[in-house]
């Protein structure tokens, strides 16, 4: 049985491995797919946000 | 052999060789279809899992039969969503989740994974949740239905073969058609369930906040993220290629036909048995059907337990088959436990987890479907719009890429649905924002 340590840094090995194998986005990266994927990033902000500030407010009360 | 007849040799072979020929063309047809079909019609019938009997016994009592024109509407909307995946399975051989992580690189690869795997947990709860609650009005308690669908659910899988877990799977989806013997029990008027069905109009009261609510459970219900994923994935699984695409979609639309009318009928059966009640649960439902019939109480709890099955064995599926995909595991159902030991052991750990949430005393059940919600609209929005990029990319998708109209089928499908799901999670968080 390895011990968690092993196990763990094993997880980490093969996470850096995958972010190296895709760290450049195969797609071909016209204008309209910058655009859309820089709004989906404003987009899942402002939601994210959201959530945070929901669950804070609810912590709190 | 050559299968290719010419105008010519047909006039020359007469009419009862005419005929045998275009029927030795439709069997092999659909032999062919037989061996293709499965995905699409699981995907589509597993779509109506535990919470979404919940939501169409809800719509129902509440709206009568006031918005299956609604319904029927999403049956296309459904279908050219998910037939985006055939192609995109079929042409890339690629999973969902792999496709993401190819296409749009690490950072967007980790935010859909980690959001699928949440989402999907959380729903398999959902549908712990609806078996668990279905079986007790049978009297069997909360832990022997969890140990017996966990037991169920690794019988299924311990064959090796995808086709011994499809069977079975579409053997549940026959289970989820249920619902149609019940709905002519009721003896509902068919020429108000066709009007209703075919002239769209708001219920009496108009659209209010309860009424957006509602429909916006249906999308919910219809389009869910973990869809694309397993679909896509089953299709890369059962390996099918560009030549099998055109069957592929007819499995689809089958699959949509199938998901509308088990809806549909299950609309019909609450609008007549539950008319003005506040239905929280379709558990509730079949319980408060029994004393009236208890026959269509007990299919309305058999076809909860079946949905929830359903739904769980192909969430669960789906998560597996991302992780397989992104962390380089043997990741097939066509591979048995010692050649794929990571991922069943996912598809158990996930099935497992979920399970023993329900099993906690006083666990917050209604906080966590309430958080699914919130969680799916987070990553619905993504996952249409990189799986619209995804169909456009010609060096990937070739002559199979989106045509102008399918784009603007497709692009205003998921504008309206990114409007609707993000004022549907706004209006989860902050209930009476709209007000």
């Amino acid at each position: 049985m390895k011990p968690f340590s092993a196990v763990f840094s094993s997880l980490v090995n093969q996470v850096r491995a995958i972010n190296r194998r895709y760290a450049k986005p195969q797609i071909e990266m016209t204008w309209f797919v910058k655009a859309c994927l820089l709004i989906l990033r404003l987009y899942l902000f402002v939601l994210v946000s959201l959530m945070i500030y929901k669950f804070v407010k609810t912590l709190k009360s | 052999m050559q299968e290719a007849v010419s105008t010519t040799e047909k006039a020359r072979m007469g009419l009862p060789a005419t005929l045998f020929y275009r029927f030795r063309k439709a069997a092999k047809a659909l032999k062919r279809f037989g061996a293709i079909a499965g995905p699409g019609i699981i995907v589509m019938v597993a779509d109506n899992d535990a919470g979404g009997i919940t939501t169409y016994t809800t719509t129902g009592a509440k709206y009568g039969d006031h918005l299956l024109w609604f319904l029927i509407l999403l049956g296309p909307v459904a279908y050219l969503v998910q037939e985006m995946t055939v192609r995109l399975g079929a042409v890339t051989k690629r999973g969902h989740a792999e496709a993401i992580f190819h296409g749009f690189g690490a950072f967007w690869g980790w935010f859909s994974l980690l959001d699928l795997v949440l989402t999907d947990w959380l729903t398999m709860i959902t549908e712990f949740i609806g078996m668990t609650a279905a079986m007790s009005i049978f009297g069997v308690p909360a832990w022997v239905t969890v140990i017996g669908c966990w037991l169920l659910m690794g019988s299924m899988i311990l064959s090796g073969s995808y086709w011994t877990w499809e069977k079975i799977a579409l053997a549940l989806c026959v289970g989820n058609l249920i619902y149609i013997p019940a709905a002519f029990m009721v003896h509902p008027s068919i020429s108000d369930v066709l009007r209703n069905s075919l002239v769209p109009h708001w219920p009496p009261g108009g659209l209010t906040n309860e009424l957006f609510f509602l429909l916006m459970a249906n999308i919910g219900t219809t389009i869910a993220p973990w869809m694309l994923f397993f679909q896509q994935s089953s299709v890369v699984d059962k390996g099918l290629r560009e030549q099998d695409i055109r069957f592929a979609k007819l499995d689809t639309a089958i699959g949509a036909v199938l998901t509308v009318v088990v809806a549909t009928f299950l609309i019909v059966v609450s609008a007549r048995l539950l008319s003005g009640q506040a239905v929280e649960s379709a558990a509730q439902a079949a319980v408060e059907i029994m004393p009236v019939n208890k026959y269509v109480g007990t299919i309305i709890a058999i076809g909860l337990f079946d949905a929830g099955f359903l739904g769980a064995i192909c969430i669960s599926l789906a998560s597996s088959w991302a992780f397989g995909e992104i962390f380089g595991w043997a990741h097939s159902l066509n591979q048995n436990i010692r050649e794929a030991p990571w991922f069943y052991a996912y598809y158990f750990f996930d099935l497992v987890l979920a399970g023993t949430v329900v099993l906690i005393p006083r666990a917050p059940l209604v906080l966590i479907t309430l958080f699914v919600q919130v969680i799916a609209t987070t990553l619905l929005p993504a996952a249409l719009v990189f799986l619209i990029l995804l169909l456009n990319d010609k060096k990937t998708m070739g002559k199979y890429r989106n045509g102008t109209w399918q784009n603007v089928a497709n692009i205003s499908i998921v504008l309206v649905i990114i409007v609707l799901s993000t004022l549907y999670g706004v209006t989860t968080l902050f209930p009476g924002v709209l007000e």
